[in-house]
């Protein structure tokens, strides 16, 4: 269920990222490097660039200067098109506030991301109670989300993200609007996905989390990376 | 105050194309209507506006001179009921000489003796020249639209006196067809009096009758010699008016319709998509008046500026398209009279914006009422059941993903769903109503158009002289088909005759020639062929109570012949009766054509005709065959309320898309995060409006259609038209598919740019902001 990348490849490659919205700058000169399985926890205060990043690497932005490189290809130099396609091959984003589609049951919400490449209904329905039973969430599928627990929304947004098998997930912060316990339990879901081989960049808040599942802790500050130290996953 | 015009100024620049479509929509809605409006006032009313400017009379009554007396008729005055009295004038009838004729006079006039155009009662409207006051001095009774180049013109009258035309004057309740100082009329010999009644009450044809039995009950027997009242004219002045109003009057209830629905659509939906924003008002402590203020300035300011220059732009519309309408041959009357009512600006600049308030104010006091954390999370309410079930429905179809989800948007809003459903109808059964309309227009004008191109007179005026040809009537028909380019020659002469058995005047048409239908359509029956068959209009079959088959006498001058009527022609003359040539020198043994009608070959030159024409004969004057301007003022007039109309209903989809994409930004982000292509949410965001108007065809159609059926034979009615039924069978396949077809052209083109621009949002800054 995981995309077949070699461990110790380099996935990603950010060159001297920089990121401006008028006046601020979120991201100034960031470089980093992250290879297939690892499980990067990126940290540091509210306002510091964090999501900007993720944003860069999921291909939802561009970069003011410098490079991004996903699977070898420039992310920046897609076109609108191209950056669909690629956000759609190989990224999977988790938000704080789960985005989930409020006219459309659990089930339909995590089909969508297959259905938008073409797959048939029923064969993304069924891809779709695949991931709800490993993620233990399948009795809630024709749920709506108004009426789905956060800790349940979360998981119906990690489905969704999982749909097309990406080469990375990227998480913003998935845990901020959980209580501690239904975080702990998308955390250990991550770490999960992360042991049988998904490469993970999580964005969190929480050191205790970060230390628990990350291989290796990016400190961001001021839009630049301040400190990087590997990690011994406790687990 | 301040906090509240700040906070309604950043909104405004955060909503900039959402305040754009507010005010284009009040602008473009408020101009309409005002047009419409303008329309309606002036199609309802002419009458009664010219018939009070002038103080008409109700009752124009003829006495016999030689059985009351002036002073008898003065005391009458006194009568109770009576409010107002003209007269006694003496009144004379005299023949005129054949020349005055085309001055668009009969055989015999009117004149009536009297001192000026002034007075209580009857204020001819004197519009060229003066008023006569020496024997030998006339004015003419014309409409204004007439030249007055005919003003010097000498006349000899057969009975003796020659008299000069020193005026044109205009009397709608055509009380003369001349008139002449006093002391002239004695010369001509004057046989009755003619007195002009205005009544307390004339509300209806018995109350003139039983206040014209209290004039004439001191008076001895026999005295009031005839009488008319206005109500008849009334309704011969209207019948132009009429065969507009209905339409008119569809068009302008239709107008008033789609601005006042659109604008309460557009403004509401501004208010309920604002409700996060109020939420965060809230939390920043606006309390719920000051956030209804900043709803309501926000959204008053674009609206009453847009109502504002709508209105200027309705006024600055209107002339040039009343102009534009009202040039058909009858409308005179109404040409002289429409123009904007000022109370029509005062409803246009008061009504709107109240409008635009009122349908701001539901939502906002809502608003007002609800809690900050309900209102913030107002865009993650849970659904109603139905929407959701049909797009679960969706999601299973085969469809692309980004078709079905568009298929299922508009459902998750039904109220702001509803209302731009209620635009799209309206303005597919604007369409509908006005192609149908237009098509039988066209097939009207088309009626007979081609059966001759240059029409050639059997008169001419060189210098204000009357010049007659000097060849002879068939003479002159062999010639002019002789001549290069004539293809055939088709005679046409009347006059007028007696009705026997009745008061009413006809007129006998005679046709000779090739052609005998000329530019007439056939409604029912067939044409004549042999002699004493004759083809009448609706009007006359109607009027008369006259059916096919029917026999008619009439008498000329001794002559008596009798008539079968074998078909019905499109006319809304109520008088003429068209035979063949031998029907018509049954009654008029020397009649003479006064036209003739001349179909060219195909590739001839009408100009050239025309001109070798005249040079037969010094005595013939010519007239090309120009367009049907009537219908073509129909037509004109309709396709340009309809593409107005469909402007403001496409503007009303707009905004709806607009809105829509706006509530849907976070969505629109997500579903971008997750890989769909710019291409695919242009796809969703167009099929959710497609489906909106899809839905709009299928209930604007039959809708359009229904009103055709209804407006359109009540205004062939109202001018006594019956319509051929070839020209009111205009519903056919390929045009009920362009019209569905149009429902969705309106409904796209609406979403497409806000579709683009929400395809081209960048992810990042959306998920940023929310
Ligand atoms: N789309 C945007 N438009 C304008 N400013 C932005 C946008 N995204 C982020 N910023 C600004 O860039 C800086 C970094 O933001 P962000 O990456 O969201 O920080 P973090 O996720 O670490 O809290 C902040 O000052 C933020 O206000
Ligand atoms: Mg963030």
């Amino acid at each position: 269920m995981v995309t077949e990348v070699r461990t110790g490849d380099t996935v990603v490659r950010l060159d001297g990222v920089r990121k401006e919205y008028g006046e601020t700058v979120a991201l100034d000169g960031v470089s980093l490097e992250i290879r297939a399985g690892e499980a990067v926890a990126v940290m540091g205060p509210s306002g510091c660039g964090k999501s900007t990043l993720l944003s860069m690497i999921a291909g939802l932005d561009r970069p003011s200067a410098g490079t991004v490189v996903v699977h070898g290809e420039k992310v920046g130099e897609l076109s609108e098109k191209g950056l669909a396609l690629y956000r759609r091959r190989r990224i999977g984003m988790i938000f704080q506030f789960f985005n989930l589609i409020d006219d459309l049951s659990a089930l339909d919400n995590v089909a969508l991301a297959a259905q938008l490449t073409g797959t048939a209904a029923r064969q993304a329905r069924r891809r779709a109670l695949e991931l709800f039973e490993e993620l233990g969430i399948a009795d809630r599928r024709n749920a709506y989300p108004a009426v789905l627990s956060g800790g349940e929304r979360q998981r119906v947004a990690v489905a969704r993200a999982l749909m097309n098998r990406p080469a990375l997930l990227l998480a913003d912060e998935p845990t901020g609007a959980l209580d501690s316990r239904a975080g702990e339990q998308v955390m250990d879901l991550l770490l999960d996905l992360n042991q049988i081989g998904q490469t993970l960049i999580i964005v969190t808040h929480d050191e205790h989390l970060a230390q628990r599942c990350a291989s290796r802790l990016v400190q961001l500050a001021d839009g630049r990376v301040t400190g990087e130290h590997t990690l011994e996953p406790s687990a | 105050m301040s906090a509240v015009w700040k906070a309604a100024r950043a909104a405004v620049r955060r909503r900039r194309l959402q305040t754009l479509v507010i005010w284009l929509v009040t602008l473009v809605s408020t101009g309409s209507m005002v047009v419409a409006l303008g329309l309606v006032d002036a199609a309802s009313a002419p009458f009664d506006r010219v018939f009070g400017k002038q103080h008409g009379p109700h009752v124009v009554a003829e006495f016999d001179a030689g059985k009351v007396t002036d002073a008898q008729l003065r005391d009458t005055a006194r009568t109770s009921g009576v409010e107002a009295v003209a007269g006694p004038f003496p009144q004379a009838t005299v023949e005129i000489p054949r020349g005055a004729q085309d001055l668009g006079l009969g055989g015999d006039i009117r004149v009536v003796g009297r001192s000026g155009p002034g007075g209580s009662v009857d204020r001819v409207h004197l519009w060229a020249g003066r008023w006569p006051t020496r024997p030998g001095e006339m004015v003419m009774n014309r409409q204004s639209d007439w030249t007055a180049n005919a003003l010097g013109k000498k006349f000899h009258m057969p009975s003796g006196p020659t008299l000069t035309i020193v005026g044109f004057a205009f009397d709608l309740s055509d009380t003369a067809d001349v008139w002449v100082a006093p002391d002239q009329i004695a010369a001509l010999h004057p046989n009755a009096t003619q007195m002009l009644y205005r009544f307390r009450d004339a509300s209806s044809q018995n109350a003139l009758r039983a206040g014209l039995a209290g004039v004439t009950e001191g008076l001895p027997r026999g005295a009031l010699a005839g009488s008319r009242t206005y109500l008849s004219i009334k309704h011969q002045v209207g019948s132009a008016a009429r065969a507009y109003a209905p339409y008119l009057l569809a068009f302008g209830v239709l107008g008033i319709l789609v601005a006042v629905l659109i604008v309460a659509n557009v403004v509401g939906g501004a208010v309920v998509s604002g409700f996060r924003h109020i939420g965060i008002l809230k939390a920043l402590g606006f309390s719920p008046g000051q956030v209804l203020s900043v709803y309501l300035v926000m959204i008053s300011v674009p609206a009453v500026v847009g109502c504002a220059l709508g209105t200027l732009t309705g006024n600055l519309l209107a002339h040039p398209f009343f102009r534009f309408v009202f040039t058909g041959p009858d409308s005179g009357v109404l040409r002289d009279s429409v123009g904007i009512a000022p109370r029509v600006n005062a409803l246009a600049l008061i009504g709107m914006p109240l409008v635009c308030v009122l349908a701001a104010l539901g939502p906002s006091v809502r608003a007002r009422r609800l809690s900050a954390a309900r209102a913030i999370s107002a865009g993650s309410a849970p659904r109603a059941g139905r929407a959701l079930g049909i797009q679960r429905r969706l999601a299973g179809l085969r469809l692309p993903r980004s078709v079905s989800l568009g298929a299922g948007l508009p459902f998750a809003r039904p109220a702001r769903s509803a209302l731009t459903l209620a635009a799209v109808v309206l303005g597919v059964t604007t369409v509908t109503f006005a192609s149908g309309l237009a098509t039988t227009m066209t097939l009207f004008g088309d009626g007979g158009k081609g059966a001759y191109d240059v029409t050639v007179y059997a008169d001419n005026y060189v210098k204000g002289k009357v010049v007659l040809p000097v060849h002879g009537d068939r003479d002159l028909q062999s010639l002019l088909g002789s001549l290069p380019g004539a293809a055939r020659v088709t005679a046409r002469a009347d006059e007028d005759a007696q009705f026997v058995g009745s008061t009413k005047r006809v007129w006998i048409e005679g046709r000779r020639g090739a052609d005998l239908p000329l530019d007439d359509v056939l409604v029912r029956g067939r044409w004549m062929h042999r002699p004493g068959e004759v083809v009448v209009g609706s009007a006359f079959l109607r009027r008369n109570g006259v059916d096919i088959g029917d026999h008619l006498r009439l008498r000329r001058s001794g002559r008596e012949e009798e008539v079968t009527v074998v078909g019905e022609i499109l006319q809304d003359n109520d008088q003429v009766v068209t035979g063949t040539w031998p029907t018509f020198t049954a009654l008029l043994p020397d009649g003479k054509a006064f036209s003739y009608h001349v179909k060219l070959r195909k590739g001839a030159d009408p100009t050239a005709y025309a001109r070798a024409a005249r040079a037969v004969d010094k005595g013939l004057s010519t007239q090309l065959t120009g367009p049907n301007s009537g219908a073509e003022t129909i037509i004109g007039s309709a396709t340009a309320l309809t593409l107005m109309l469909a402007l403001v209903s496409s503007l009303g989809v707009f905004n709806t898309a607009v809105l829509n994409t706006h509530d849907r930004r976070r969505d629109l982000g997500m579903l971008k995060s997750i890989g769909m292509t710019p291409r695919q949410v242009t796809v969703m965001t167009v099929t959710s409006m497609a489906v909106l108007g899809a839905i709009g065809s299928v209930l604007g159609i039959p809708l359009g259609i229904a009103a055709y059926e209804v407006v359109v034979p009540r205004m062939a009615a109202g001018v006594d038209l019956t319509l051929p039924s070839y020209m009111t069978d205009v519903w056919h396949a390929p045009k009920l598919a362009a019209l569905a077809l149009a429902g969705l052209v309106i409904a796209v083109l609406g979403a497409l740019v806000p579709a683009r621009r929400a395809a081209r949002l960048t992810v990042a800054e959306v998920l940023h902001s929310e």
